[in-house]
């Protein structure tokens, strides 16, 4: 079985981050990156499918040169080939854009499954794998939890909400988000990392400039901290009727 | 006493020669007059086949040994090291004597009675081919198997204690089984003592000088070939082995080539190891400190000695097979190889006391993290906690897990300055000091002390985990990334000087980093302390305190006496049942701190309530990490635990009060 992953770097968990001077993206310089969280269960996925199932996995990466690091680490936690989109325009790229240069390189490959982690921690999208999937034009299943080959068939385990599970039965090839938690990820190894060097990582350049994208970015903006602190006057009673009250038409909570 | 009562026998038959050779001359040697041509041709058969045997048994040693992989650090420097060593741990007994005295001494005996005996058994065996060069009436000759006499005496005496420590009293260390082989050498060793000393009771050429001659004869020839496969070896062997082990405590050797991952399969055992596994004398020193086997562990490390001995009887230095039992690797085609096992390795703290202890001069902790290298490098150690704090030092930089900015919000609080290289000293947090709200209490403390004293210190903006326990834990990938790190940032900052409260960062920082480059100079803030302290307040409470020698600042860098002197004044100092070198461990060292619940008893209650029990009113520590097994470990073992402080706290708390940080 062929498995494409599809990862992200994006800026460390603890970075500091601050919005760059034209307020349209944040300032990259000063930030370490790492792995996207969801991705590297995407990958883990990968990795113990490959180790049941047997197969190859490709890790697929869009972005400037930094994103070879990651791939690198990709290809030391066991995938065996890697695919690097040279791109420097992300930024400028919607998720329709993203996935588009993602859909050109996978296509190339035409794999039996296509992973991603089921959104990102920088912009927490969530679409990327959806849309992905449809310009492929296969299957998708989001927010998995596990993943079974059946008779050369699917058997997914989804996380919906409130603690409810659904299970589902799909074919191949199809394309999956994976949640994080789902199983342990494997820590990298100086074997991992030793064999990570004798293999393949491609380097390929999309097609077309980002050009006029559907959504565009606006503005950056860190959360802005709103502090309005009201005082009720009056005995408890009247107190309590002026809280009932807010707390029913202008906060709505009850 | 009991070549005494042999005399006892003797006596009646031979009294007048004793008489007579008393008063005529003194008490001298018999050697029988001749020997017939079929007697020599029989000497010689015998003393071919001894050999043969010998050398039989011993060749496929020597070969497993030579053709083992070669150690590709191996220096013979320091030469003046090792000649000290051999002198002192091998011809004074040293080591042998000082941890377990009266056996150690009986020991000492027969090794030096063994000496003593050289010149007289190459005599003896000489006489057998009528070239003996030593003759008894000559003023040397005279003089010299007397001088042997005393020492055989000595000898009879010592293996008689020996066999009776074995057969009768058996401590537990020398292993539950009993070594009938053991008892039979002890019983040669003894035949050929009495035979030599019965021969001054003896007149020259009588048949009873024939016949002692032959028994000590047979008595030589007879053990010769049960030296090789028993732990008798190590008189060949260990003589080598204390001579050439690796310089340094606990020293790791650098991985050697792209497909060096540590101790995986027989082809990675090197020359030293296999010497040194060769060497075990199997008395179980190592295992009677070790806290994990004291504890009810699987680990034992003689037997991971022994582990690896069997292995490379049965599958040989060039093999394939996998080492350690357990892990991914295993399958129907590579079944596990069945001596050493996982479980054992990872359950080693480091804390050196097996290899402190050793008296043949084997280095079980480099043996014990090259197998957990094997399996780490490799991927197939498969542990949900080593995993989560490999994850957490390649994310975030520390062991702990926590965000960088912890850190950064701690300094800023305590107000700590970033080093600027306009300061003294670099104060390296690690990862307690920075992230854990106790080691945070004693980095506080510590720095009140220089403050007080006026000492410039800063702290790095940007600082990472060591890599000390990713180290021990066998990650070399982590523990270069970290090493590499902190190599820069020290370097960037143009760092002189650095004091730490943590033994183990001392310990990673000045030893084990020297693989990627040279760190500054650092020392322990016991050190630090200990220098200054006629400028630091003596605390007349009369307060008992019982120390407590972390394994990483005492085994490791022999730091006793700084601690105790700071101790010493903030109250009095109490010893531990266990202290200076043969501290016993508090549980955390060797990554062991970030892992799961062991099983058996817990090393940490273990020594806690033995310092309860001293009945001090303060446990002291010198480590963050003994501090904290202690903290819980202390009220679950006493109802009235003592208070525990670090060094660095029991020196700030008697700081006047103006002394508060500055800034």
């Amino acid at each position: 079985m062929k498995i494409v992953v599809a990862i992200k770097q994006v800026p460390e968990r603890d970075a500091q981050i601050h919005v760059a001077a034209d307020g349209k993206w944040i300032d990259e310089r000063d930030l370490n990156y790492a792995i996207n969280e969801p991705d590297a269960y995407a990958l883990e996925e990968a990795l113990q499918l490959k180790e049941k199932n047997g197969g190859e996995v490709v890790v697929v990466c869009a972005g400037p040169e930094r994103v070879t690091s990651t791939l690198r680490e990709a290809l030391a936690k066991g995938a065996d080939r890697a695919i690097h989109i040279e791109a420097d325009d992300l930024g400028e790229r919607d998720t329709l854009g993203v996935a588009q240069i993602l859909a050109d390189a996978v296509k190339t490959e035409s794999p039996d499954l296509i992973l991603t982690g089921l959104q990102s921690d920088d912009l927490g999208l969530g679409q990327t794998g959806v849309v992905l999937a449809e310009l492929l034009g296969v299957p998708h299943a989001t927010i998995i939890m596990q993943v079974e080959v059946v008779d050369g068939d699917l058997k997914v385990k989804r996380e919906l909400e409130d603690g409810w599970f659904q299970y589902v039965q799909m074919p191949l090839p199809a394309l999956l988000t994976i949640q994080s938690g789902g199983n342990k990820l494997r820590y990298a190894t100086l074997m991992g990392i030793k064999k990570a060097k004798t293999k393949e990582t491609k380097t390929v350049t999309p097609s077309t400039a980002a050009g006029a994208q559907a959504i565009t970015l606006e503005r950056v903006y860190l959360p802005e901290k709103q502090k309005k602190t009201e005082m009720l006057t009056g005995t408890p009673a009247e107190v309590a009727t002026k809280l009932v009250e807010k707390l029913k038409f202008e906060v709505r909570v009850i | 006493m009991v070549a005494g009562s042999f005399v006892a026998v003797v006596e009646p038959r031979y009294a007048g020669s004793i008489l007579l050779s008393g008063l005529s001359v003194s008490a001298s040697l018999a050697e029988p007059d001749r020997f017939s041509w079929s007697e020599t041709a029989l000497f010689a058969v015998l003393v071919l086949a001894s050999a043969g045997l010998f050398f039989w048994r011993f060749g496929p040693i020597l070969r497993t040994i030579v053709r083992s992989k070669k150690d590709a650090d191996f220096s013979l420097q320091p030469i003046g090291r090792r000649v000290w060593d051999f002198v002192w741990e091998v011809l004074c007994q040293t080591k042998v004597i000082k941890q377990r005295p009266l056996p150690g001494l009986a020991h000492a005996f027969v090794f030096w009675g063994f000496l003593a005996f050289a010149l007289v058994s190459l005599n003896h065996l000489a006489t057998g081919i009528r070239v003996g060069f030593l003759p008894p009436a000559s003023y040397v000759g005279n003089f010299y198997f007397l001088f042997a006499a005393t020492w055989a005496l000595l000898v009879a005496v010592s293996i008689f204690g020996l066999f009776v420590r074995r057969f009768f009293v058996r401590p537990i260390w020398l292993g539950k089984k009993i070594s009938y082989e053991s008892g039979f050498i002890a019983f040669l060793i003894f035949l050929l003592m009495v035979t030599y000393l019965a021969a001054f009771f003896v007149n020259g050429g009588g048949p009873a000088v024939k016949a002692l001659w032959w028994t000590h004869t047979l008595a030589l020839l007879v053990f010769l070939p049960l030296i090789p496969h028993t732990k008798h070896l190590h008189l060949v062997l260990s003589p080598l082995t204390v001579f050439l082990k690796r310089d340094g405590f606990s020293k790791i050797p650098p991985l050697a080539g792209d497909e060096d991952f540590g101790l995986v399969t027989g082809k990675d055992v090197t020359q030293l190891i296999s010497l040194q596994t060769y060497s075990c004398v199997e008395c179980g020193r190592c295992t009677e400190h070790c806290p994990a086997s004291t504890t009810g562990k699987v680990l034992n490390p003689k037997e991971i000695i022994l582990g690896m001995r069997s292995y490379l009887n049965e599958f040989g230095p060039a093999s394939d097979m996998s080492l350690l039992t357990e892990g991914r690797v295993t399958s129907p085609d590579n079944p596990p190889a069945k001596y050493l096992s996982m479980e054992a390795a990872f359950e080693c703290t480091t804390c050196g006391s097996c290899e402190y202890q050793c008296p043949v001069g084997i280095q079980h902790v480099p043996i014990i993290v090259g197998l957990r290298r094997g399996a780490t490098n490799t991927g197939v150690w498969e542990d949900t906690y080593g995993t989560k704090l490999f994850l957490a030092l390649e994310k975030n930089g520390n062991a702990l897990g926590l965000s960088a900015i912890e850190r950064d919000k701690f300094i800023q609080k305590q107000g700590f300055p970033i080093f600027d290289g306009t300061q003294e000293y670099c104060l390296w947090l690690g990862c307690m000091g920075g992230y854990d709200p106790k080691g945070r209490e004693i980095i506080a403390d510590f720095a009140r002390v220089m403050n007080h004293l006026g000492t410039t210190f800063g702290v790095l903006k940007k600082e990472k985990c060591t890599g000390d326990p990713a180290r021990r834990l066998g990650n070399d990938l982590v523990f270069q990334t970290m090493a590499e790190f902190g190599l820069k940032a020290l370097e960037t900052a143009k760092v002189q000087k650095i004091v730490a409260i943590c033994p183990h960062c001392v310990r990673t920082i000045s030893n084990d980093w020297r693989e990627y480059g040279i760190a500054p100079e650092i020392e322990h803030h016991s050190e630090f302390m200990a220098r200054h302290k006629d400028r630091l307040p003596k605390q007349a409470s009369g307060e008992s305190i019982v120390y407590h020698d972390p394994c990483y600042l005492g085994r490791y860098q022999d730091v006793y006496e700084e601690p105790r002197e700071i101790v010493a004044q903030a109250g009095t100092l109490v010893e531990a049942p266990r202290s200076h070198e043969r501290s016993f461990c508090c549980g955390a060292g060797g990554g062991l701190a970030f892992l799961g619940e062991e099983s058996g008893e817990r090393v940490s209650h273990v020594r806690a309530s033995e310092l309860a029990k001293t009945g001090a009113q303060v446990v002291g520590t010198a480590c963050p990490f003994c501090n904290t097994m202690f903290r819980d470990a202390l009220s679950a073992v006493s109802t009235a635990p003592p208070q525990l402080l670090d060094i660095a706290q029991l020196t700030a708390r008697a700081l006047p009060e103006t002394q508060e940080m500055s800034q």
